[in-house]
């Protein structure tokens, strides 16, 4: 018994909850091997500013797949917010703060719209956030005609490109993300109610929990999500592109999920999601480093996403089974202890 | 017409260490009409599920005439000549009526290589008139009024000719005219040679059309008779089995003072005026069949539902549960009957379903909170309520039956809530889980907590209510107190025999 319970632990702890450590270190020493230059410090700094805007993304990202829904709009958002603070800072001469304020504004209101229309009409997650999807995306083309805003104030592209002492403010601004989300999840009662609700929706609304609020607020955290994202590319670039944030959910989606966050909702794993973030950071800076073609680097990307879901089944299914054996176990031990109280009964 | 067409021995069916069904027989004649009866859970379903092939019996022997058979799926029975009409519907909506008879048939009507539309039409035609259903065999499902679905599923059984139909609570959705038509197609059926497995609720029913009646209790054969030479009192006595001891004692902490008043709560078609109050420290339990609608009050109280009409009062004020956040504001707590789907949240952990309600209070002003707080709150609760846990990070679908019911208590009493809803709390878990949930229930009213039991198991009923309802299809038809409470009495009003 005792022993078996071990090896739950070990199966259930170390091994699936760390697996996209494993998956990091063992890729990075791939890499790493075919292409030295991969380990200077220059390479590395790189990856982590390149994986900035995605971790950041993927922070929200987590708490929907944690919720077992899903929102295809993300990367619209964040390229529409991206837009409007461009338009506010160059257009409407607002100060950098109140532009930036105003795009965090936005991304919640985007979110509310999203969660409302998903519970008032009871649509799938998946077609609401494809169609808003489409709107945000559509927004962006309409309000800059197509040409992107660029030459933005030098203290907005500081944030995507400055540094405080060493290290970058990207760098900065996403690890601060990462601690806010970490303890939203792990020590809040609206992270747990997150879990819950992605666990069992209707025994959450029977404990009493209002469970349009929760969802409402899961999307209110991607949309805030988005638009620090749309911060930090913005800044990072000087200039808000139109196709910025474009297949970013894709990405994303593969990162929080190699991250062990379950597709199907009930749990979320924040460190595992930065694992998964700097794993799709480092394919992507890897192939770049070999002079892999980017059309080929698409497909690679597709595969990965393949891949994780793969992981993801295959180790809830491990898991699963070895919990299935173990009741079983019990039922049958269950079983036949009535049959014996039974039989004294007789 | 004497011969026997199905002979069912000595079935037995265990599920995870509980006996559905120890010994089962069953035997059924060619053209009879043969009713099958027991209270819920009796092991009536079970059977025809293992008949039908959808479970496979432990041990024992199926003979089908005279030949053992093993079915391993519906469809198997099917071609066999055994059909089933489920109490549910199962037609497809968006189709039309010749299109959901003959569906999965579809080759019976094949010209040139296509599907013959007419063809078909026509042969529903045929098949309708000569059961005097008067049904557009071109009309869409959708656009059917439920009994007319029923007597659709009728004739898609019919129109495979079978030996043996299958009728689950067929008369439940009609009305009394409609009744008396599916009466005459059964009548004509049998007199064609077609035996007909009978299941119902309603007593007089089964006086009225069927020649023989099985009763099954608890998973045992009880007897097959026939049903002109047995007195209903007999009958009644045989559906509830010996007197039985009372399996636990409760003293009565009943108190003057009423926590939560029911008035005229309705809602049509579901229930109807109902309207109840229970008192501090009073265990006020429900009685009734299945699909009478006591889940269906409970939910609407807790504002898992919304009623339409009628108010709750507690201690005097009126109160609106528009959801179960409201609910619990208000002081209400409810052990669901499904555990499954409305219980137990299986991606977590045996703590997290256990501090789940109360993690509002355990959070700051922030709205955090510790983990070592959690844990110290969970350890308290289970030592409470005796908890068998290995850990408390193992999720809660390792646990059994029983401690997962315990855990689901634990959760709703750590806010101290007013009034306890209990609905179906011992169902599916062991014999010794269900002793310590009575004592744990005694304890609560002891307290001075006001519950409402609603429980199909009589001698839980009996034994730890303090007044008792019966629910009838929707409404409350008969209450007493726990001295006056029998089982017979339980039973023959909720079968609908005695009428106030």
């Amino acid at each position: 018994m005792k022993n078996s319970n071990k090896v739950e632990f070990v199966i259930n702890k170390v091994l699936l909850r760390n697996k996209a450590a494993l998956i990091m270190i063992l890729m990075a020493c791939v890499i790493g091997l075919i292409q030295p230059i991969f380990f200077t410090t220059d390479n590395l700094f790189n990856v982590l500013r390149q994986v900035c805007a995605s971790t950041i993304l993927a922070m929200g990202f987590t708490f929907v797949l944690g919720l077992g829904e899903i929102d295809l709009s993300v990367g619209a958002i964040l390229g529409l917010n991206g837009v409007i603070m461009a338009k506010l800072m160059m257009e409407a001469n607002w100060p950098v703060w109140l532009a930036i304020l105003v795009a965090l504004a936005a991304g919640a209101l985007f979110g509310i719209a999203n969660a409302c229309i998903i519970s008032a009409l009871d649509i799938p997650p998946f077609i609401v956030t494809l169609a808003t999807q489409s709107l945000f995306r559509g927004m962006v083309y309409i309000i800059t005609g197509m040409v992107p805003i660029s030459s933005l104030p030098a203290s907005f592209v500081n944030i995507g490109q400055g540094y405080l002492g060493p290290v970058p403010i990207p760098v900065i601004i996403m690890v601060v993300v990462i601690i806010i989300s970490y303890i939203i999840a792990n020590y809040s009662t609206f992270g747990r109610h997150v879990i819950a609700m992605g666990g069992n929706a209707s025994a959450t609304r029977a404990c009493g929990v209002n469970i349009k609020l929760v969802r409402m607020g899961v999307y209110i955290v991607t949309g805030i999500c988005s638009s620090i994202a749309a911060v930090v590319t913005t800044a990072r670039s000087a200039s808000a592109q139109i196709a910025a944030g474009k297949d970013m959910e894709m990405d994303v989606i593969a990162a929080v999920v190699i991250g062990g966050t379950a597709m199907s909702g009930g749990n979320m794993n924040i460190v595992g999601t930065v694992f998964g973030c700097i794993i799709v950071g480092m394919i992507t800076n890897g192939m770049n480093l070999m002079g892999i073609n980017s059309n080929y680097q698409v497909v690679a990307k597709g595969a990965l996403i393949l891949l994780a879901l793969v992981i993801d089944r295959m180790s809830n299914g491990v898991y699963a089974k070895f919990v299935q054996k173990k009741s079983l176990k019990e039922a049958e031990e269950a079983g036949k202890n009535t049959a014996e109280e039974g039989d004294k009964n007789e | 017409m004497d011969e026997t067409i199905l002979r069912m021995n000595g079935i037995v069916k265990v599920f995870a260490g509980v006996r559905a069904l120890s010994g089962v027989q069953f035997e059924l004649k060619r053209g009879e009409i043969h009713a099958l009866i027991g209270e819920n859970g009796a092991g009536k379903s079970t059977l025809m599920k293992i008949l039908l092939g959808l479970y496979s019996a432990d041990a024992g022997e199926i003979m089908l005439r005279g030949e053992k058979v093993h079915f391993k799926s519906p469809a198997e029975a099917l071609r066999s000549g055994i059909s089933m009409i489920h109490q549910e519907i199962s037609l497809v909506p968006e189709m039309d009526v010749s299109e959901n008879i003959w569906l999965g048939r579809e080759k019976l009507f094949k010209s040139c290589g296509l599907l013959n539309k007419k063809k078909r039409v026509d042969e529903t035609r045929k098949l309708l008139e000569s059961l005097d259903i008067r049904i557009d065999p071109t009309k869409k499902i959708n656009e059917l009024s439920v009994a007319n679905m029923q007597l659709v599923e009728l004739a898609r059984a019919v129109s495979y000719h079978s030996d043996i139909i299958i009728m689950d609570e067929p008369t439940s959705a009609l009305t009394n005219k409609e009744i008396g038509l599916l009466y005459r197609i059964v009548r004509k059926l049998a007199k064609e040679g077609t035996a007909i497995i009978f299941i119902s609720h309603k007593l007089e029913e089964i006086y009225e059309i069927c020649q023989r009646v099985t009763v099954l209790r608890d998973g045992t054969f009880v007897a097959t008779e026939n049903s002109e030479d047995l007195p209903m009192e007999r009958l009644i006595s045989m559906i509830v089995g010996r007197k039985q001891n009372r399996v636990f004692e409760k003293a009565n902490y009943s108190t003057d003072e009423v926590i939560l008043e029911v008035k005229d709560l309705c809602k049509e078609g579901v229930f109807e005026h109902i309207n109840f109050e229970v008192h501090r420290g009073e265990v006020l339990g429900f009685s009734g069949l299945m699909g009478a609608g006591r889940t269906e009050i409970m939910e609407a109280i807790f504002g898992i539902t919304r009623p339409e009409s009628g108010e709750i009062l507690f201690k005097g004020n009126k109160i609106e549960n528009k959801n179960p956040a409201d609910a619990v504001a208000n002081k209400i707590g409810m052990v669901t009957e499904d555990r499954l789907r409305t219980g137990s949240i299986y991606t977590l952990s045996v703590m997290q379903n256990t501090t789940i309600v109360a993690m509002k209070e355990l959070a700051n002003k922030c709205s955090l909170y510790s983990h070592k707080k959690e844990q110290d709150f969970f350890e308290k609760s289970a030592t409470d309520f005796e908890v068998k846990y290995s850990s408390s990070n193992e999720l809660i679908g390792q646990l059994s039956g029983g401690n997962q019911q315990k855990v689901i208590f634990a959760r709703w009493l750590s806010t101290q809530p007013e009034v306890l809803i209990l609905d179906e709390p011992t169902r599916g878990i062991d014999v010794g889980s269900k002793a310590e949930i009575y004592r744990l229930i005694s304890k609560l009213a002891q307290q001075g907590m006001a519950i409402l039991l609603v429980s199909s198991e009589m001698p839980e009923l009996l034994a730890l209510s303090d007044r008792i309802h019966v629910v009838r299809e929707g409404r409350i038809v008969y209450s007493c107190n726990h001295q006056d409470a029998t089982q017979e009495k339980l039973i023959s009003y909720a079968f609908g025999v005695q009428n106030d």
